[in-house]
């Protein structure tokens, strides 16, 4: 073992971790969520894409999975961004990040950025990736709409969900213990909708087609959106098969 | 009624009157009312219910989404010293003609009053600090309330007045529904139907102290009032508010809000 390497294990036990991000054989960062919930996540979100070549941009990274995924995945670039998790008095999330990607050889981009202040100026990307949304925004309308304006062809979105048994759109409030970084006990408000909100406010925003899922390890308490704008390729579609539901275009 | 303000013959008034699209039934003159679906009964008593809780002599009013101006006229004439009228939609919209309705309506009403066209969305703390800030039949039009009302808390000084349209009342926990196209009420501009625990939870973030809450004059279900007071309030401002109106954090109110599916 050489005194880098040594060095590692330290390092790594001096921040606090959400995601279980293996960087070496033995090596895996001490997570709250596993590596298997993340593998299953991982598949689910980008199993129906081919990201080769594409810019992709997450927002809550927290520490950086799918961003590695993408990356991995053949994106030829992936800006991992969060807010409260890299921002909050206390947060080391995305110095933790930082140390995971120099570790591993993989070069992502991070920025803390609320999503609310995201605006076209800020760039285009192909694909833009966004888990735990709802819940942990007071405003999630202003983010949808910072996602929208830097979406050039897909956009995915994994929530906490709510109101399954109402019909109508309905979002729920709710203020849940934050998962990860910042001060202990922090507290996070924000929102559950339902799948008829999250698919309204989408298609309202400008996205044509949009796809549905329930999350793979949690069922229908989440649920994952694949939102795509009228100038991406049909082709994009062939990955999802099921258990993707296409909400906008049902077959049938 | 005053003596009128304007040069205009009773005629002339009547024309300017028929051009315009209203939606208060406002009393320019003996005779002479203008041809809101909001009747002056309607108005009166929606006034009575939003303003006669107030003591407005000397306050500060901030009007958002005016539009012919029924309230900032109440308002100046309930002694406030200063009102600040402003619209943006129905003030630029070619039909509704908002800005000359309600310039017009001003004028023959001889009432001092300031007026910005700005749109809610576009309120910063810049516009000022009011005593007291109308909100009334604008949030749920907006795409957006969230931001919003982050905003009125920035011009708020003592107590913001919200009327709005409400739904999801069935549910005990804070939610509102989306209202996608003209989904409500046939109209493109309606978007969302916050419950009363949305509300209290909303204002309260935002940093309002205290949230009352009174039922719409005339047991309308789906339109709700609600005061938010700011840490500052004086008491005095509050002190008109009768037992209508309910503290939503006291024991009881929430769940005797909830209405059966």
């Amino acid at each position: 073992m050489t005194r880098a390497q040594d060095a590692l294990p330290k390092a790594v036990a001096a921040h606090r971790w959400l995601q279980s991000l293996r960087l070496r054989p033995n090596l895996v960062t001490p997570g709250v969520v596993g590596e298997a919930h993340l593998l299953a996540e991982e598949e689910a979100i980008f199993g129906p894409l081919n990201l080769s070549g594409a810019h992709v941009l997450e927002v809550g990274a927290a520490n950086g999975y799918l961003s590695f995924a993408a990356l991995r995945r053949g994106a030829t670039r992936v800006l991992a961004t969060d807010h409260l998790a890299w921002t909050l008095p206390g947060a080391d999330a995305q110095a933790a990040t930082e140390l995971a990607a120099r570790e591993m050889g993989l070069g992502i981009e991070t920025m803390a950025l609320d999503p609310r202040a995201l605006t076209a100026e800020f760039g285009k990307f192909d694909v833009v990736v966004a888990t735990a949304f709802f819940e942990q925004l007071f405003n999630p309308i202003a983010a949808l709409r910072g996602l929208r304006a830097v979406t050039t062809r897909l956009l995915l979105i994994e929530t906490l969900q709510d109101a399954q048994d109402d019909g109508r759109p309905v979002m729920m409030a709710q203020t849940l213990p934050m998962p990860f970084g910042g001060p202990s006990g922090a507290m996070v408000p924000g929102w559950a909708p339902n799948p008829p909100a999250v698919l309204h406010l989408l298609h309202t925003l400008g996205f044509s087609r949009i796809l549905y899922r329930n999350h793979p390890t949690l069922g229908s308490q989440r649920g994952i959106f694949a939102a795509l704008l009228p100038a991406a390729p049909e082709g994009v579609l062939e990955g999802f098969g099921e258990p993707w539901i296409n909400l906008t275009h049902p077959k049938g | 009624m005053d003596q009128p303000k304007t040069s205009l013959s009773y005629d002339e008034l009547l024309a300017r009157m028929q051009q315009i699209h209203w939606f208060h039934s406002i009393a320019l003159r003996p005779g002479l009312t203008t041809f809101g679906p909001k009747t002056e009964l309607i108005l009166a008593h929606e006034e009575q219910a939003l303003l006669g809780c107030l003591d407005l002599h000397g306050r500060t009013v901030l009007d958002i989404g005016a539009w012919n101006g029924h309230f900032s006229f109440a308002a100046k004439r309930r002694g406030a010293a200063r009102v600040l009228a402003t619209d943006s939609y129905t003030w630029t919209h070619p039909h509704f003609k908002g800005q000359e309705s309600f310039e017009l309506a001003r004028a023959e009403l001889g009432l001092e009053i300031d007026t910005q066209l700005i749109d809610p969305t576009e309120i910063t703390g810049d516009l000022g600090l009011f005593d007291v800030v109308l909100f009334l039949g604008v949030f749920y039009h907006l795409f957006d309330p969230i931001d919003v009302i982050q905003r009125l808390r920035s011009v708020t000084g003592q107590v913001l007045m919200i009327e709005t349209h409400q739904d999801a009342l069935e549910k005990t926990r804070p939610g509102m529904v989306f209202y996608p196209g003209t989904t409500l009420g046939g109209d493109a501009t309606n978007w969302w139907g916050p419950n009363p625990p949305l509300m209290l939870s909303l204002l309260k973030q935002i940093g309002f102290a205290r949230v009352m809450y009174r039922e719409y004059p005339g047991e309308v279900m789906y339109r709700g009032l609600y005061a938010a007071f700011t840490p500052e309030a004086d008491p005095a401002i509050a002190a008109g508010f009768g037992v209508e109106w309910r503290d939503l954090e006291a024991p009881g109110v929430l769940d005797s809000l909830v209405v059966a599916a």
